[in-house]
């Protein structure tokens, strides 16, 4: 318990400090402290232990170097001076000693982070820094979401498989709820982020990638390709809406009656190089069954959305005008 | 043609037609007309000058160890000034573009690069700083130095070091043909598979940033083997193992790193080019390609190249602090051990460049640990340093400031690099541009130490000191500039800002990156003060001619020879005594020693081959690059041709008489007699 206040104390004081450094918390300020789920929550735990223990070690070997530096300066007569030393067993006991210490140290608690946010972790919906969130909040634990996650050149397909419905540069979650995502590209590589929900994943043509989350605050986060995939890169930016349950069911109805289908076909039509300009999100309702499959398939069977040659200046061009 | 090309070809030019041109990109004009002028003015210079016969004989034909290594270090500035070029641009741009109301130019929809543009500009960036400056200046300490300090009369293979050098100048040269001549990958440094097969990057870019990078590391691999054989075969007398400097020590790993992985990063691009023009799937994601076998073969190279140039790095900083300091270096044998450690754990951590891939938690964590592994013979180097100036008296001389500079950089990039060692903070942070500045942090801290060297071994190659004034304003302005530009660059890194962005979409970042660009306004006062103190120095070089001990205390070998060094090194092959051979030589009062009779040496004579064979390469280059059959055929050929002829060339050496010696020896003497320090190096300035 005293142990969990200290720790309390200590991580808010990290916070505080590197908060006032910058002056906000606003949108788009330093959303790595501020995290609204427990595996990015984990993830800001580690961080703070990481620095606190590092500069527990930093810190006073700079002030040894400095010390050094001005004690012994040749300008200081009182300082000693010995021409001849170079070498002490105690010294080199203590300065190997030490990095192997912290650097054992720090591999714990690697060990114990990697598997409180690795995706790959199977069980990692069920470890208790999760479901300690969904319970504080009240909530019963509800049935996982699946959504599976499909990027083009350069945009963000959002696939809800057991309701049928897709979305565009928008994710849109309820809150409290472990949510399963699968993802995979018709391109190139791209990484999948959330930073306020959740770490970096990549997400690879030909391959399929988990992540895994639970949101337990409502609002809107950023989310984006935090991998280049060329010239319209930049613009793969989405926005991730964590809302309550009944909102969301509200929201998943609205989409299943849009006038746009997503069937395989409408997908090779979609994937097409654009430059989505300011995320404006589209709906698909109706998506053919096992739209995943077939593009994991199709690239493997050499499928390829070619990037136009000098597509950068053209497509810019283009857009401008389209605008 | 075995794959489907964009745009058209012809037998003859191959895809090269006018339109490859960029003359409407005002940018690339300007940079264009600068490259003009700059280079009419030095051939002017030259011919003016009447110099073309010097410059001949002297530097373009030459096998002299010191001055390849001044022509890689010459290199390595130059494309150091092209990537800061690059680097204020993207600056610029970043600054210009940020938020959905800011305004475009010059055919951008924001800031004045439009992505493609942008793109091209990080990837050279890279590219060129790790590859073409940071690598040249470092291998050019190490040929000057190396073979000084083991008190060799030059490299085990001079000709080779010569192709070495040449491979990497002509790869230089084509990095730099891209900006006028089609365009450069946009596939960032690392060359994003699939991103660099044909559909995705259909231009010559990739070809471009391909073959130079081959070129230029088959260059860095021959210098390699050359700078192992030297140390392990030249040694003089008594120069046993254990007292070995230690900057050749770190020469040493660093070089069997280099010599283990660059064939590595050979077989991954040579494997992309297959897939580019043989129309092969290594790397592709369909039929049966892997892109992760790609990723996985770049950093089994891209980490242990990482420690190829911080080696150096340390070995420098491992050379400076004793000489300021008065004092041996604390822990010689544990400084040995933690640098050949450091180049073996370099081998088994290649995976944290991607953690993010989507592996299980045990395979992240055998990584992670491996990672920090190495912070444990770096905290050793830490330790080292600090506990050599216990009980020192130190001086503050700009080689000194500079080391100092780069022990606070490894503290902070030691910091940043233990929080990416973990996974669960990697997740987070990666490919960020907390990622960008903490690798910023350390590479500067490589740049600083290079600095250092320069500044250290200066008067040992040209004789006379550099300006200690400007040299001063050079650092400071150097050390507010990676402040003001990299703590804001770790701040956004935890706003959650990518790398690589053309377009910044949050308005709120501007204040940050503005900042930053302030930083790289300090670093252009830096970059004129360094213009100034070269000047200030050569002009002024009569007042700051130094013996041959430049610092007065200096301890390692090199400091025994005249200043500048003659071209033969040492007029006889010196005996060493001692770990610190100076040192000893300084406290057991032998410093006036001169040899009892002089012998004949024999010296590599001067060859236009390496010149020749870098020229061929160069057009090899072009000719992939461009898909121009008959000249990549031609250029084949007249490189095997070269080499053959090469070959059977029986008198490539000569003998200087014994009396020819005596006579230039007995001649510098007489100068040096004109000089603090004179000949034998006494301490300039009065000891306490």
């Amino acid at each position: 318990m005293v142990r969990n206040n200290l720790w309390r104390a200590a991580r808010a004081l990290a916070a505080a400090s590197v908060l006032l450094l910058s002056g906000c918390v606003r949108k788009g300020g330093l959303v790595l402290l501020d995290p609204k789920g427990p595996i990015a929550a984990a993830e800001l735990h580690f961080t703070i232990l990481d620095v606190v223990i590092m500069l527990g070690i930093i810190v006073p070997t700079a002030i040894l170097v400095i010390w050094f530096m001005w004690h012994y300066r040749a300008t200081n007569r009182k300082a000693r001076y010995d021409g001849r030393w170079d070498h002490s067993y105690g010294i080199e006991v203590v300065v190997w000693g030490i990095p192997i210490l912290v650097v054992a140290v720090l591999s714990y608690f690697s060990y114990k982070g990697i598997f409180e946010v690795d995706p790959y972790n199977p069980r990692i919906l069920d470890k208790p820094h999760v479901t300690a969130a969904t319970a504080r909040a009240g909530a019963p634990a509800s049935r996982p979401v699946d959504v599976n996650v499909i990027t083009t050149d350069w945009q963000w397909l959002f696939v809800y498989p057991k309701l049928h419905i897709a979305s565009v540069d928008k994710l849109v979650v309820p809150v409290n709820t472990p949510v399963r995502f699968r993802l995979t590209s018709a391109t190139v590589d791209n990484a999948f982020m959330i930073p306020q929900l959740v770490g970096q994943i990549e997400i690879m043509p030909g391959m399929r990638t988990k992540q895994a989350l639970l949101a337990s605050h409502l609002g809107t986060y950023r989310g984006f390709s935090a991998e280049m995939s060329g010239p319209g890169f930049a613009w793969m930016q989405f926005h991730a809406d964590v809302v309550s349950a009944a909102h969301f069911r509200k929201w998943a109805a609205m989409v299943a009656k849009s006038p746009d289908h997503m069937t395989d076909g409408a997908f090779d039509a979609f994937a097409q190089p654009t430059f989505n300009l300011h995320e404006k999100s589209r709906y698909f309702s109706q998506v053919q069954p096992g739209l995943f499959r077939y593009v994991i398939h199709q690239v493997h069977m050499g499928k390829v959305f070619t990037t136009p040659l000098g597509a950068g200046e053209l497509m810019t061009a283009h857009m401008t005008r389209v605008q | 043609m075995l794959v489907h090309l964009q745009g058209p070809w012809s037998p003859l030019w191959g895809r090269l037609s006018l339109s490859e041109v960029p003359y409407h990109n005002m940018i690339v004009v300007g940079a264009f007309a600068f490259a003009i002028v700059l280079g009419a003015a030095i051939v002017g210079a030259v011919t003016y000058a009447g110099k073309w016969g010097y410059l001949w004989r002297e530097w373009l034909t030459t096998v002299d160890h010191k001055k390849i290594g001044v022509m890689y270090i010459l290199l390595g500035l130059v494309m150091l000034f092209r990537g800061f070029v690059d680097a204020l641009m993207m600056r610029t741009q970043q600054m210009m573009a940020a938020g959905p109301h800011a305004a475009g130019f010059l055919g951008a929809l924001h800031g004045y690069l439009p992505p493609s543009h942008f793109d091209q500009i990080y990837s050279a960036h890279g590219t060129i700083m790790i590859i073409l400056a940071v690598t040249p200046i470092l291998v050019g300490l190490m040929n000057i130095v190396v073979p000084l300090q083991v008190g060799a009369r030059d490299m085990a293979y001079p000709y080779l070091n010569a192709v070495g050098l040449w491979l990497t100048a002509m790869a230089a040269a084509l990095v730099m043909l891209s900006l006028f001549l089609g365009d450069f990958s946009h596939a960032g440094w690392v060359g994003l598979a699939p991103l660099t097969e044909l559909p995705y990057s259909p231009n010559v870019g990739v070809d471009y940033w391909m073959w130079a990078i081959q070129i230029s590391s088959v260059g860095t691999t021959l210098g390699s083997i050359n700078l192992i054989a030297t140390i392990v075969k030249m040694r003089a007398p008594g120069m046993t193992w254990g007292r070995l400097p230690i900057f050749t020590w770190t020469s040493l790993s660093t070089n069997i790193i280099a010599l283990s992985s660059f064939p590595v990063l050979a077989v991954a691009l040579f494997l992309l080019s297959f897939d580019r023009y043989l129309g092969t799937h290594f790397f592709t994601p369909g039929l049966g390609g892997d892109l992760m076998l790609y990723t996985n073969l770049f950093w089994i190279w891209g980490h242990p190249e990482v420690y190829f140039v911080v080696l150096p790095a340390f070995g420098i900083i491992s050379e400076i602090v004793p000489t300021f300091s008065e004092k041996p270096l604390f822990g010689y044998i544990t400084m040995v051990i933690a640098s050949m450690a450091i180049a073996g754990v370099s081998w088994s951590v290649w995976l944290h460049h991607f953690f993010t891939m989507g592996e299980g938690p045990a395979v992240s964590l055998y990584f992670s640990v491996a990672t920090m592994l190495v912070g444990i013979p770096t905290g050793v180097k830490v330790f080292n340093w600090a506990f050599t100036m216990y009980r020192a008296r130190i001086r503050y001389d700009v080689p000194m400031l500079w080391a100092i500079g780069a022990l606070a950089l490894l503290l902070t990039g030691g910091l940043t690099g233990m929080m990416l060692a973990i996974p669960a903070i990697n997740y987070t942070v990666h490919n960020s541009v907390f990622v960008v500045a903490h690798f910023h942090n350390m590479f500067l801290l490589i740049a600083f130490a290079a600095m250092g060297g320069i500044n250290y071994w200066w008067p040992k190659v040209f004789g006379y000191k550099l300006d200690e004034k400007t040299g001063r304003l050079v650092f400071w302005y150097w050390v507010a500039g990676t402040i003001v530009v990299f703590v804001p660059m770790y701040t956004l890194g935890f706003m959650g800002m990518t790398r690589r962005l053309d377009y910044v979409a949050h308005p709120s970042w501007l204040p940050l990156l503005q900042l930053e660009e302030a930083g790289i306004a300090l670093y252009c006062l830096a970059l004129y003060y360094q213009l100034k103190q070269i000047y200030v120095s050569i002009r002024d070089r009569a007042a700051n001619r130094v013996g041959a001990d430049a610092w007065g205390t200096s301890r390692s070998l090199e400091w025994m020879t005249l200043s500048p060094v003659p071209f033969y090194n040492f007029a006889v092959t010196p005996v060493v005594h001692a770990r610190d051979e100076w040192a000893w030589r300084r406290e057991h009062g032998y410093t006036n020693l001169r040899p009892s009779r002089y012998v004949d040496i024999h010296m590599p004579r001067n060859t236009a081959v390496p010149l020749v064979i870098g020229a061929l390469s160069f057009a090899l280059g072009f000719g992939l690059i461009w898909r121009i059959w008959w000249l990549t055929a031609l250029s084949l050929v007249g490189i095997v041709v070269a080499m053959i002829i090469r070959a059977g060339d029986t008198d490539t050496g000569y003998v200087i008489a014994a009396a020819d010696v005596e006579r230039m020896e007995k001649q510098a003497d007489l100068r040096a007699q004109t000089v603090p320090g004179g000949r034998t190096g006494q301490p300039i300035r009065a000891v306490p």
